[in-house]
């Protein structure tokens, strides 16, 4: 299911959450509107948590994590790591990483097996991530974007890079995460596809400006509608849909 | 709210306190005072400067292994609340610290420990070197008791030596006498040896 949402008339949902398999983080808002449409779906399903990270909103650019682990940068105070370990459940190990850049989720885009990271990342972070998310770490870019979290929305199920990534880039990147890529935008052509949505496994949230054609290949690469085959969007539906969108 | 400690001087800095700079690579540096802050400015060392915590600790005055000291840390790991567990932390907190605080006096005695020798030994010789600046009728007297001190120390170290010296010389005899013993018993053996395994077994 992806459905559009909007943080206090903002489409960079991505900024002001976090969502895997096993919990999502929600910024603390002045309306409960955006966090009523991550729990119109996850309610009973996964733990839904407002925190901040510190005394930010912007906690889906600063953390990462997916179904084994989170990731919070330096800055997060005490309190902040205490509320989310006591919020999340005990199965999800969380960590606070001392790392220069401390943006985690615009330098950290993972899956439930991959990570891809920024190429300066300091080598013990590097350890760090692969031990607490459980992952194997690439270090990469994007398109030429060294911000891998921000260029790419990733779930185990395919992700959506930058729109003027190469083919050749998509097909390293996809050969490296064993999951089928395309290039797409997000919010009526915006490229940060990791700051302009959030995704999981069944569900993804994108800002209230994108448009028919983005969300259907949000659905279709993720494989999040009703009877959708493993890569669709490039076999069968692909006529069908260009049929019905142009 | 955590209260972290001036980069500097390592005193506690309390909230509206002191001043935060964070460095190009992010290093976040916290000063308690202005103080602190300028003398950062200034590129000096802090081990350097006899007032900072580490320069003490630098220089032997205060602990630096000790288990107790291992506790007041920044954790990266958070633990899920429990009740019972913060009990039990608080309750531990406060019997480490009478134990850090024990410690530190037993340290400090410690370092202290050789103090009054030196002094004694110090005033001695400013009093052996500064009798001019006695009035004239006193110098016969303190030269009478520096001597019957220097007497003392001799007759002591003397002895000492004579201890020693008579130490020794048992020892070497009684060390003659074993060894003179055990070549006896050798002798002996081997005449028993030489008799037979039977006679030999017999032990009265």
């Amino acid at each position: 299911m992806a459905v559009r949402a909007s943080f206090e008339n903002s489409n960079e949902v991505g900024v002001f959450a976090t969502l895997t398999n096993s919990y999502s983080l929600v910024a603390v808002g002045a309306s409960e509107n955006f966090y009523s449409v991550f729990e119109a779906e996850l309610q009973d399903v996964i733990p839904i948590c407002h925190c901040t990270i510190a005394g930010t909103r912007i906690v889906g650019r600063l953390t990462a994590g997916n179904r084994k682990g989170l990731l919070v940068p330096t800055s997060t105070t005490d309190q902040e790591l205490q509320h989310l370990r006591n919020s999340i459940p005990d199965s999800v190990k969380i960590q606070r990483i001392e790392e220069r850049l401390s943006a985690l989720g615009n330098v950290i885009c993972a899956n439930d097996h991959v990570a891809l990271v920024h190429p300066d990342l300091e080598r013990e972070t590097e350890e760090i991530i692969a031990d607490v998310l459980g992952v194997e770490v690439f270090r990469q870019t994007i398109a030429d974007n060294v911000l891998t979290g921000s260029y790419m929305a990733l779930s185990n199920q395919g992700g959506i890079v930058h729109p003027r990534t190469s083919i050749q880039d998509q097909d390293e990147l996809s050969s490296l995460l064993q999951v089928p890529l395309v290039a797409g935008s997000v919010n009526r052509g915006s490229p940060v596809v990791g700051a302009g949505m959030v995704v999981n496994d069944w569900m993804a949230v994108t800002g209230l400006d994108t448009t028919a054609t983005e969300l259907s290949v949000v659905e279709s690469v993720f494989k999040l509608g009703e009877g959708m085959a493993p890569g669709a969007i490039n076999t069968t539906n692909k006529e069908t849909m260009v049929e019905s969108f142009y | 709210m955590r209260i972290e400690t001036c980069y500097f001087c390592s005193q506690p800095c309390y909230p509206s306190k002191g001043i935060t700079f964070v460095r190009n690579d992010a290093k976040v540096f916290k000063f308690c005072r202005s103080k602190c802050h300028k003398n950062f400015k200034m590129k000096r060392n802090p081990r350097k400067l006899a007032w900072t915590k580490s320069f003490r600790r630098a220089h032997g005055k205060e602990m630096t292994v000790d288990s107790t000291l291992q506790f007041a840390q920044r954790r990266n790991i958070p633990v899920r609340y429990n009740r019972e567990l913060v009990a039990t932390t608080l309750s531990a907190m406060q019997r480490v610290s009478e134990i850090r605080a024990r410690r530190e006096r037993q340290f400090y005695k410690n370092r202290m420990r050789a103090n009054k020798a030196k002094q004694l030994e110090a005033d001695r010789k400013l009093v052996a070197e500064n009798q001019h600046l006695l009035p004239p009728q006193y110098r016969d007297q303190v030269q009478e008791i520096l001597d019957v001190e220097a007497q003392k120390v001799d007759m002591e170290l003397a002895q000492a030596e004579d201890l020693e010296v008579e130490d020794l010389e048992v020892e070497e005899e009684e060390r003659l006498e074993e060894e003179k013993t055990k070549m006896k018993t050798k002798r002996k053996q081997r005449l028993v040896r030489g008799e037979g395994v039977e006679e030999m077994d017999v032990d009265e």
